[in-house]
């Protein structure tokens, strides 16, 4: 059994999950960014809004390209538009 | 130089402090506070600041090099609140030393912006909601119905 990928939802796509993380079962040969942001899509309707307009982040790097693979045991978050300050 | 992501209080004093230094003729100190707006939701009481703790402080410390390598920075403190933080209290402070006046200047300004739109803090407001107050004909029924 591989291990899920953790999941991390921030601000508006928190409050559309309704939790701020969740541990998303892939393929041993893990998945594509926009794959897996399309599961979670399906899973979570409300948060196709928030997803529009977020950045994917994988192990605390931005994704560059939609096709970056997501393996188990990354971190994997959503990041709304900032608001700090 | 010094990064912070916090629930505890921010301190200006004590970020003065870390500015200090032979040869810095500036030094320049923002602090951000929380506001009482009128929002959408009602007249805000707090705001609560969460952040993505591990990126968050990798992007300040990029956020301080650059004011090195751009202004020519010799101290910088780059702190930020999260949890809940009630009007008036400070949610952020940004603080740069340099030789010289304009630098430090542009240099504060520079790092409080970029932190705003570069850094992943997110905060959401709590309000007080606001009281509309009842139309004469909502008056009427309610009298006939009692």
């Amino acid at each position: 059994m591989t291990r899920p990928v953790r999941v991390l939802f921030f601000a508006t796509a928190r409050t559309a999950v309704g939790r701020a993380e969740v541990d998303w079962p892939v393929p041993p040969g893990g998945i594509s960014a926009a794959a897996l942001a399309g599961e979670l899509e399906t899973a979570y309707p409300a948060l196709a809004r928030t997803l529009v307009t977020s950045r994917l982040v994988r192990n605390g790097r931005y994704v560059r390209r939609r096709s970056e693979r997501v393996r188990p045991g990354d971190e994997f978050a959503i990041h709304p538009p900032y608001g700090g300050g | 130089m010094s990064v912070r992501l916090t629930a505890r209080p921010l301190s200006i004093p004590q970020a003065w402090r870390e500015l200090e230094g032979p040869g810095t003729g500036a030094v320049v100190v923002f602090a951000g506070r929380v506001r009482a707006d009128a929002g959408p939701l009602g007249r805000v009481l707090a705001l609560v600041y969460e952040a993505h703790e591990g990126p968050a402080l990798a992007r300040f410390r990029a956020l301080e090099s650059r004011a090195r390598r751009r202004f020519g920075v010799t101290r910088s403190v780059i702190w930020h609140r999260v949890g809940r933080l009630r009007v008036g209290e400070v949610s952020v402070i940004v603080g740069v030393a340099s030789p010289h006046r304009a630098a430090a200047f542009r240099a504060a300004r520079d790092l409080i912006e970029e932190l705003k739109v570069t850094v992943p803090i997110w905060k959401t407001e709590r309000a007080r909601p606001v009281r509309r107050p009842r139309r004469p004909r909502d008056r009427r029924a309610g009298r006939s119905a009692g």
